[in-house]
């Protein structure tokens, strides 16, 4: 749906992106991470025919934004980090106005706006005045002005900044449903946002992609770890732990109750009839045995380390 | 095109901006027409348009200075330049929602014409030469501040180039008659936007002149959309 060929963004000397080549399939949720100035804006800016690359190739459902904006912009919906309203306006103003930039048939647009508003969750809002709106219902309706068109792609860029706990977890609940069906590009730098509603991560660094892949592949590779709580003396425990096939290593960590030894397993592969066979013979009960998956907060940082 | 003809014109009248330029203008119009044709008891309409036309380089950059300049800076210019309408298609519409006011603000000098011809004679074709002139000289200079909007951050900044570049336009103007070259004067009066628009300011219909201030308006407009263009490769 989305690809992405060599782009490479200078300002004068620096370049803000270099090289950037990858493809969003039909109906994929990618989140675009990194840390400030990593370029995601600048991506999402080029993604979007916002800014023109230096180099390479965009294609939007198999137009090119450079050759053919006008097809490749309308199957795109953009929320850019400061939604784009015109504070003037009222809400349903706002909507309508969107609409007719994305070309849709005057006769349609009340009742599409209407569908956008109860989408959005601004349907008691649709006569207020956008300049008095909360922060949280600013954002809803910069989304309901990228949902105009009802675009294929969506791409938002950092959609949840500046929003309270309660509005990140409404707003991220909207995204959730508006996914489905299309195609989601979306920048962050909250790693449990990323995790929440994406299937595949690109981490960007100094402008370059330095990690492209389904999150599950990628969160698997790192190995499997498994959190065990085992009744029983640690001493004993540890080595024998440690002779398992298939552990890499133990890392015994603070007690979670008196006699009861807490251990973090990394493994190559489950061992779990191991470990059972292991502890029946030690006459040790498991207590809990449960996955702790490698983090995406540990990738990241250990992609994006300086040095 | 339509849909940004309409935002804009809208805007012109949500915020102050037509309520101040229109406001001014017939304020300023007025004083103009009260001392040059009530208090002399004249019917003269064309040198009363010729003085209006001093007003053009102060007021258009009320009009002109958050076209492009504000939409930049509260970042509006995102939602217009990633949707489907072409930046041709972007920069006509601000020009004529623009026009569209300044339009508006020379239909309201009708009241003077109508006084005139109450109490005085009015010449219908030379009234509608001097209009004419009159309203072309008007766009001539929104589409020189909309350029100079487009060029800017921030519309205060965008206002005072305008007014700084309007005046400069004026000086050239003044220049024109007080250099004792004759053939930089002559360069001097043919670009001048108050010597162009004298001609209709005698009632005279002329065709090249008309022509100037239409490629003036074209040429600006031209930039305009290359100047949006450049930003998207340079920002």
């Amino acid at each position: 749906m989305i690809t992405f060929s060599g782009i490479t963004k200078r300002y004068g000397g620096t370049a803000a992106v270099s090289d950037l080549s990858f493809t969003v399939d039909r109906g994929e949720t990618l989140g675009l991470l990194g840390q400030n100035g990593a370029g995601k804006t600048t991506a999402l800016s080029i993604m979007t025919g916002y800014l023109a690359p230096s180099a390479g190739r965009v294609t939007i459902g198999g137009h090119d934004l450079m050759a053919e904006p006008r097809q490749a912009k309308r199957l795109l919906g953009y929320l850019p980090e400061v939604p784009p309203l015109y504070d003037e306006m009222t809400v349903r103003a706002a909507l309508r106005f969107a609409c007719e930039l994305k070309l849709v048939v005057a006769a349609d647009i009340p009742g599409h706006v209407a569908e956008i508003a109860e989408k959005t969750g601004l349907r008691d809002m649709l006569g207020r005045r956008v300049g008095n709106l909360s922060k949280g219902y600013r954002q809803r309706v910069g989304l309901a002005q990228a949902l105009c068109g009802d675009p294929e792609v969506l791409v938002l860029d950092e959609p949840t900044s500046g929003l309270d706990p309660r509005q990140t977890a409404e707003f991220r609940q909207t995204l959730r449903q508006l996914a489905q069906g299309r195609t989601v590009v979306f920048s962050s730098h909250i790693l449990s946002e990323v995790q929440a509603l994406c299937s595949r991560v690109i981490i960007l660094h100094h402008g370059r992609v330095v990690c492209d892949q389904n999150l599950k592949a990628l969160q698997s590779a790192e190995g499997l770890r498994l959190r065990a709580e085992i009744r029983g003396d640690k001493k004993r425990l540890l080595p024998a732990l440690r002779e398992l096939p298939g552990v890499r290593s133990v890392t015994a960590l603070p007690d979670t109750a008196p006699g009861v030894c807490s251990v973090l397993l990394d493994c190559l592969q489950p061992p779990e009839k191991a470990l059972f066979d292991l502890l029946c013979g030690l006459h040790m009960p498991l207590i809990r045995l449960q996955e702790a998956q490698s983090s995406l907060e540990e990738i990241f940082l250990r992609l994006t380390a300086e040095g | 095109m339509l849909a940004i003809y309409k935002r804009e014109l809208q805007s012109y009248f949500f915020t102050a901006s037509a309520y101040v330029f229109m406001g001014v203008f017939l304020a300023l119009g007025s004083v103009f027409y009260a001392v040059g044709n009530l208090a002399a008891q004249s019917s003269d309409l064309l040198g009363f348009l010729w003085n209006m036309g001093y007003l053009w380089m102060l007021l258009t950059p009320i009009l002109t200075m958050h076209t492009y300049a504000g939409e930049r800076k509260s970042r509006t210019d995102q939602l217009l330049f990633t949707s489907p309408v072409s930046l041709t298609g972007i920069v006509a519409g601000k020009f004529l929602a623009g026009a569209t006011v300044l339009l508006g603000a020379v239909a309201l000098t009708g009241v003077y014409v109508l006084v005139t011809a109450v109490y005085g004679r009015v010449y219908p074709g030379e009234a509608l030469c001097g209009y004419l002139g009159f309203v072309l000289q008007g766009c001539a200079f929104l589409a020189i501040d909309q350029l100079i909007s487009a060029r800017c951050r921030a519309p205060v900044t965008a206002a005072v180039w305008s007014l700084g570049v309007n005046l400069a336009l004026w000086l050239l103007d003044v220049l024109s008659s007080a250099v004792s070259l004759s053939f930089v004067s002559r360069v001097l009066g043919a670009v001048s936007l108050y010597m162009r628009a004298a001609p209709f300011q005698e009632g005279q219909l002329s065709l090249a002149n008309a022509l100037y201030f239409l490629a003036v308006i074209g040429l600006m407009q031209f930039l305009t959309v290359r100047t949006l263009d450049a930003r998207r490769w340079s920002e």
